[in-house]
Order: structure tokens, then C-alpha cells, then sequence
């Protein structure tokens, strides 16, 4: 900014540069002011808290060094929280690309009519919340009004008491979530089918290859960094899993579904604060985020830059 | 079926050979969308059942024998439910107002001007989008708490005015656009606000009106931020609202009202799903294609 006056004794171009440098410091000061004190200043803020001993109350400190570190690294119960993220991750992340890649290969079918109808229909799971997604499915587990086990009883299944039965509530949590992420997905892989070159298809067809053939050597290798955007994006979305969890089972029952997200939300707001621990898991938990995201990120930085 | 192409053609194929071949791709979509939606139309017919009837029968029914407005009543009026929903409308709309406000000065700063520090600080948007929420949420709940803004609209809605998503969405859309524009604007004496507000947005609706419905949609259904900066009931907004009244409202097993009011949360996002379909995906496409 200290270079705007030097600025207007120097050849044209560049006087326009530095006039117009305040103006742009000007239209980024509150955008600037908000990412520092709520996203960059915290950050450094987590990291002070997690290696504190903090009182209930945020009202006193004491200095423990990576003491709340190496205590978690130490617990079990650090440890099945880990588990639990793990398991969800594995249980939601390859079955909602798969049913996504069914789904959108389906839609990509030239129908002349309906197509609109079922789009709609498909697609609708992207407007609903974490918390409408708990509530929709918490009805359907519910096992005298719910609608699940009724299904089953029809096919002959005598379905669990999902929500209150440890070994299944992970998995009804994860059909919650892969049902709430799959219109996302069927959206971004559909408008990659679409996106394929409609040649490579022709010259499949001259060469004799069926539908499936077409499916197995030009869609999905073409499709790969579209999966590969996913599976990032979808890890990332089932770490951070925290809405349905604290409708459907609270983290239980028992710690069955209680994941590194939901025990930081326990430490730091239910009950006895551990303000302090709870930062140590979420510094965690963030390394483990960031470090996903930048293997994705390094794609879209390259394109930005050229722009 | 195996005669067909995935790929949308021109070519006019005999109507009725392609109607045959079409069957199969039909009835798989149908199954799978009413299989998808099921538990949104669900609610829809639940909240319209009388309770009676919801644990009286036997079986769980889809549809109503008889349709009663009821629900929506115990949901709307048992509860702080019409306070709920106001909230949510202030904490959404002053988000989603700042975002794109905002986004839109920041990104015209990026993609007109030069000045120091410009990739520097751009990466600096870019490099918050991957710091995940879970990391800032502790210190932000101190810091408005210290601020005396827990269970205010403040509280709710500050640390959220900008969004690094919209600065770099609207800095792409802007750049797109031809500078001659605005070395002619600039000649016929434009200023730069003016250039911006009365040139710019007005070529960049459809970005803008993208930008609206993702930052309505990410304000309306956030959850952990408001569950844990309000705890005083007439400062929740409606997805924890939703969320309390659920616990009280499921030992009453009153599925009926709790299925209004879920009915009741969701619907300004189903409607900007109905209407804006087309923008919502398009947006969510193009987020897919960048990656």
C-alpha cells in the first residue's frame, strides 16, 4: 500500500496499477477481516488450546505441552473413535461412487421422455440438511412406525432394532449418509459421462463393441479422475459426518457410532468441558483433512494459475 | 438393448424399435427414483396422517386412510416452531446477502486490478477452503462467546459473511468477461463502483444467482455451528429446532407432527430445488468438471 505515491511519478501502466491498489485492498478488507479472525486466527488459536489444559469454563490455562497428544495417542478410546470414522469412511465412500456410476450411466441413456422426471427424483437428496436426513431415516428405522423393517418382513427378513443394536448402527448411519451424498455424486458423475467425447463412442461401435464393452474400456477409464475428484471429496464428506450421527444415535449406543468428529463435539460441549482435548482431536482430525484435500487441490491449483 | 448407444444422438431411429429398447432403462430409473425420493414423500404422507391412525395400525402405511391438517398444527404451534423458522430466515438471509456482496468486491478486486501481494492473498482464499470446520469451530465458539454473542444473531451469522467459494467463483466469471468493456467504460469515465454494479453484475446474473442458491442452501442446513452457539430456545434456528422437537415430540411417538415440522424445514430448499434445478446442478456439475 506505501507504494501508491510513489506510484504517480512513474510511466503510465504502472501508475494505473498502484492508483487502482487501494481500491482493490478496499474491496478485499471484509472478506479479508472475516477468513482472518474466523478461519486463519483460529487455527493458530486450536493449536494453542490443544496443547493446554483448559478449565470448564475457558476461563484458565494451564500449559501441557503435546501432553493431550500423546495421552490420546495413548487411549483406546481415542483409537475406536479413529475405528469408527475408518469403518464409516469404507462403508459409505466405494458404495455411494458405485451405485453413482450405476446410477448416472442409466440417466445418460437417451430416453425421449420421463428424463426430467427421474433427474428429479434422483437428484433431490442435495437440497436436504444433515439433521432433515437424521429425521427422514430415524423415522424409517423406528421399529414400530418405521418403514424398513416392515419392508424386510415382506421379503422374510426379521430386521434388526437398528439405532439400538451396536453392531448395526454404523451401518445406519453410513445408508443415511450414502443416501444424502448420492445426488451429489450422480450429478458430478453424470455430467462427466456427458462430457466424453461422443467420437471415441463411434469408433467403439464400428470396431464391434457392445454396451458393456463400451462401459468397461471407454466410460469409466475416461471417467477416472472424475471417480478419483469423488473419492476425495466423499473421504472428506464421511470424516466430517457429524448431523445424522448426533440425530440417529447420539454416538451410540454405547460409543458404537461415536467417530473423531462427534468426540470432539462431546468433549468440548457436553457435559465437563475438555477444551484442550477436544483441540487435539480436531488438530488431528484436520492434518488427516488437509492432507487429502491437497493431493486434490494440486489439480485445480494448476488451472487456476493459467487462467 | 444391446443395439442402443449411451450417447445422445440426432440420427431419428424407427419409433418403435427404440420405445422397445427404452422399456428396460425406464422401469430401472423409475424403481431407483421412487427409491431415492421415498423418504422425503414419506414425510410428506406422514405429516398428513392423524395420529390414531399412525399407532393404531398394524403394518406401517404409505398413505393416509384420512388426510388431517393436525400435525401441522401441534408442529406450528406446540412448539416455538413459527420462531424457529424466523431466525433461520434472518441468519440465511443476512449470510447469504453478505456472501455474495462480498464475494462479488473481492472477486472483481482479483480479476481487475493488479496490486502487491494479489497471488499471495488469493491463495489465501484458495488455502481456506480446505481448512476443515471442525479445526476452527472451538476458538470461533470462545471468541463469540468472549464477545457476549452466543445466542445472537451476530453469533450466528459473522463468522460466516464471507465465503472463499464465492470470491473464487465470481473471480472466474469476471474474468471471463472482455476487458475491452472496461477500458471502454473507463474512457467514457466510469468509475470503478460504477463499472461494477451497473456493467458487471448485471452481465453476471446467472453467476450470482448460482452463487445465491449455493450459499441459501449452505446457510439454511448448517447444523453444528448453531447447535452449539445457541442453547436458549428462542435463538435456535430449524434444524435444531427440528432436532429438539424430535426428542420431545418421539416419546409421544407423535411421528405426525414430527414429519410437519420436518415438511416445514425443508421446504424452502425443496422449492429451490423445484425451481433453480437446473442452476443447482449445472453449478454442482461445473464443480466436478474443475477437479
Amino acid at each position: 500500500m506505501a507504494t501508491a505515491a510513489e506510484g504517480t511519478t512513474q510511466v503510465p501502466p504502472k501508475r494505473k496499477y498502484k492508483r487502482s491498489a487501494n481500491k482493490a485492498y478496499l474491496f478485499l478488507l471484509p472478506t479479508f477481516i472475516i477468513l482472518f479472525l474466523f478461519i486463519y486466527y483460529p487455527i493458530i488459536e486450536s493449536f494453542r488450546l490443544s496443547r493446554n489444559r483448559v478449565a470448564p469454563f475457558g476461563n484458565q490455562e494451564i500449559p501441557v505441552g503435546f501432553d493431550n497428544y500423546s495421552r490420546l495417542l495413548q487411549s483406546s478410546d481415542f483409537w475406536d473413535t479413529v475405528k469408527v470414522s475408518l469403518w464409516f469412511m469404507v462403508g459409505t465412500v466405494p458404495v455411494g461412487i458405485a451405485l453413482a456410476v450405476i446410477i448416472a450411466l442409466l440417466l445418460s441413456y437417451p430416453l425421449r421422455r420421463l428424463n426430467w422426471f427421474y433427474r428429479t427424483l434422483i437428484f433431490v437428496p442435495v437440497v436436504i440438511s444433515s439433521a432433515i436426513g437424521g429425521v427422514l431415516f430415524r423415522l424409517l428405522y423406528n421399529p414400530v412406525v418405521g418403514f424398513f423393517n416392515h419392508w424386510l418382513s415382506i421379503i422374510g427378513i426379521d430386521g434388526p432394532n437398528w439405532l439400538n443394536d451396536t453392531s448395526y448402527a454404523l451401518v445406519a448411519v453410513t445408508i443415511t449418509v450414502v443416501w444424502r451424498q448420492l445426488g451429489f455424486n450422480v450429478i458430478i458423475t453424470l455430467a462427466a459421462i456427458q462430457n466424453i467425447d461422443d467420437t471415441l463412442y463411434e469408433a467403439a461401435k464400428i470396431d464391434g463393441a457392445g454396451v458393456f464393452a463400451r462401459i468397461r474400456y471407454i466410460t469409466l477409464p475416461q471417467l477416472s479422475p472424475t471417480l478419483f475428484f469423488l473419492g476425495v471429496v466423499n473421504v472428506i464428506i464421511s470424516l466430517q459426518a457429524f448431523g445424522e450421527i448426533n440425530i440417529l444415535t447420539d454416538g451410540g449406543p454405547g460409543r458404537a457410532t461415536t467417530n473423531l468428529v462427534y468426540q470432539v463435539f462431546i468433549d468440548g460441549f457436553v457435559g465437563t468441558r475438555f477444551l484442550g482435548r477436544a483441540s487435539a482431536q480436531a488438530f488431528l482430525l484436520a492434518i488427516m483433512i488437509i492432507a487429502i484435500s491437497i493431493i486434490q487441490f494440486r489439480g485445480l491449483g494448476k488451472k487456476v494459475h493459467y487462467q | 438393448m444391446t443395439s442402443e448407444t449411451p450417447v445422445p444422438d440426432k440420427i431419428e431411429i424407427p419409433k418403435k424399435k427404440r420405445n422397445f429398447g427404452d422399456a428396460p432403462i425406464h422401469i430401472s430409473l423409475l424403481i431407483i427414483g421412487i427409491v431415492v425420493s421415498i423418504p422425503i414423500v414419506i414425510a410428506f404422507f406422514i405429516s398428513f396422517t392423524p395420529l390414531p391412525e399412525l399407532v393404531g395400525r398394524a403394518d406401517p402405511k404409505i398413505l393416509p386412510d384420512e388426510w388431517t391438517l393436525e400435525n401441522y398444527d401441534t408442529a406450528w404451534n406446540a412448539s416455538p416452531f413459527p420462531r424457529y423458522m424466523l431466525n433461520s430466515f434472518i441468519q440465511t438471509g443476512v449470510i447469504t446477502f453478505a456472501q455474495v456482496v462480498l464475494s462479488v468486491l473481492a472477486g472483481y478486486a482479483f480479476a481487475m486490478f493488479d496490486f502487491r501481494f494479489k497471488n499471495l492473498l488469493f491463495g489465501l482464499v484458495i488455502g481456506s477452503l480446505i481448512i476443515p470446520f471442525e479445526l476452527t469451530f472451538i476458538p470461533n465458539f470462545l471468541l463469540i462467546s468472549d464477545l457476549g454473542w452466543a445466542n445472537t444473531y451476530q453469533g450466528l451469522t459473522i463468522p460466516f459473511l464471507a465465503s472463499a467459494f464465492g470470491v473464487f467463483l465470481m473471480r472466474q466469471f469476471f474474468l471471463t468477461i472482455p476487458r475491452d468493456l472496461y477500458d471502454a467504460a473507463k474512457i467514457d469515465g466510469a468509475s470503478d463502483w460504477y463499472y461494477l454494479w451497473r456493467i458487471m453484475v448485471p452481465l453476471s446474473k446467472g453467476a450470482i444467482s448460482a452463487l445465491t442458491i449455493f450459499s441459501f442452501l449452505g446457510a439454511w442446513n448448517q447444523f453444528l455451528w448453531p447447535l452449539v452457539i445457541t442453547n436458549d430456545e428462542s435463538m435456535r434456528t430449524a434444524q435444531i429446532g427440528i432436532r429438539f422437537f424430535l426428542v420431545n415430540q418421539e416419546r409421544a411417538t407423535d411421528w405426525g407432527a414430527i414429519m410437519a415440522g420436518t415438511v416445514i424445514v425443508m421446504i424452502p430448499t425443496l422449492i429451490i430445488f423445484l425451481f433453480a434445478q437446473k442452476q443447482l446442478v449445472k453449478g454442482i456439475a461445473a464443480s466436478g468438471l474443475k477437479g
